[in-house]
């Protein structure tokens, strides 16, 4: 009974490490569609980190959770962090080029303008610090 | 496209729905309890019957009043959501079913295949049933007509609330 349980838990836990690799896979391929489109968005690179935020005006979320932490993290590093946000009903272009699926989607780019993380649905302000912090 | 009269749908309490039929269906595999998978399938066949989300009770009286939960309501079609449940419910029964009569490697299989679709749309906001609900609408067949909201791919959650 023990180790039915204990082979049980463990297939199941290997299933969803599975399901989130693949999930995993999905962003990177994002973020490689964010790289080649980056100059969709700039002309010149603004030389600082950037937080691309697809919205729309009538997304809950985005509204609720998204924007109040997007106002904290700028608050905190003021001139040193660039926000981009695109309106994804005014730019399907845009949404459709990088690939975005649903709102709100975040991507970090480092000053360079390599995107280095994506967020799909909400991202706290704590974990959008913790990713600039690395970049 | 055809102009259409869209609903308000709201997607926390079909997200709701999801995390509970994947919470659920997952302890049922790890116990090794069908029945458990069946509770799963007599609900999402209860919501089938009463065209809701199976555990929008549970969203409605226990995670929006503590704000566990924020309403996210769209202009979107009810139907293709509603056929998904459906077509939930009939693996689910299958799989449980299948459990029931010993052919344990295709019951859990098709548990976890319900899964993996509740999982997709739930964290990556596709609904394999409503793609195939819209790709049916295609082939004109009775019951299906219903377009995706404009500028939404099918399956995909609308981006915006289409009408005033």
């Amino acid at each position: 009974m023990s180790d039915d349980f204990l082979l049980r838990f463990g297939l199941a836990i290997a299933i969803i490490v599975v399901g989130m690799l693949g999930y995993w896979l999905i962003n990177q391929r994002l973020l490689v569609r964010a790289r080649n489109n980056i100059f969709t968005l700039f002309s010149k690179l603004p030389n600082k980190p950037v937080i691309v935020y697809f919205t729309t005006p009538d997304c809950a979320p985005c509204k609720t959770l998204q924007r109040p932490a997007l106002n904290q993290v700028s608050r905190l590093l003021g001139e040193r962090l660039e926000v981009v946000e695109i309106d994804a009903t005014e730019r399907p272009d845009l949404a459709k080029k990088w690939g975005v699926m649903s709102v709100p989607t975040t991507f970090l780019l480092d000053a360079r303008g390599e995107a280095r993380y994506v967020n799909n649905g909400v991202a706290r302000a704590e974990k959008l610090m913790e990713q600039l912090q690395t970049l | 496209m055809t102009s259409q009269t869209l609903q308000k749908v709201d997607h926390a309490a079909l997200k709701a729905n999801q995390l509970f039929i994947i919470s659920l269906s997952i302890l049922a595999f790890i116990l090794n309890q069908p029945w458990l998978a069946a509770f799963v399938a007599l609900v999402m066949g209860l919501g089938s019957a009463l065209k809701v989300p199976g555990f929008l009770p549970i969203y409605k009286n226990v995670l929006k009043p503590r704000g566990w939960m924020k309403p996210d309501v769209l202009d979107d079609n009810p139907e293709p959501h509603r056929f998904s449940q459906i077509l939930g419910f009939v693996f689910m029964t299958a799989g449980s079913i299948s459990l029931f009569v010993g052919a344990t490697v295709l019951g859990w299989s098709l548990v976890w295949l319900v899964v993996a679709l509740a999982s997709l749309n739930a964290f990556g906001g596709f609904c394999v049933g409503c793609a195939v609900y819209y790709w049916l609408t295609r082939f004109n067949l009775p019951g299906f007509n219903k377009q995706p909201p404009a500028g939404t791919f099918p399956g995909m959650k609308p981006k915006a609330r289409v009408s005033a």
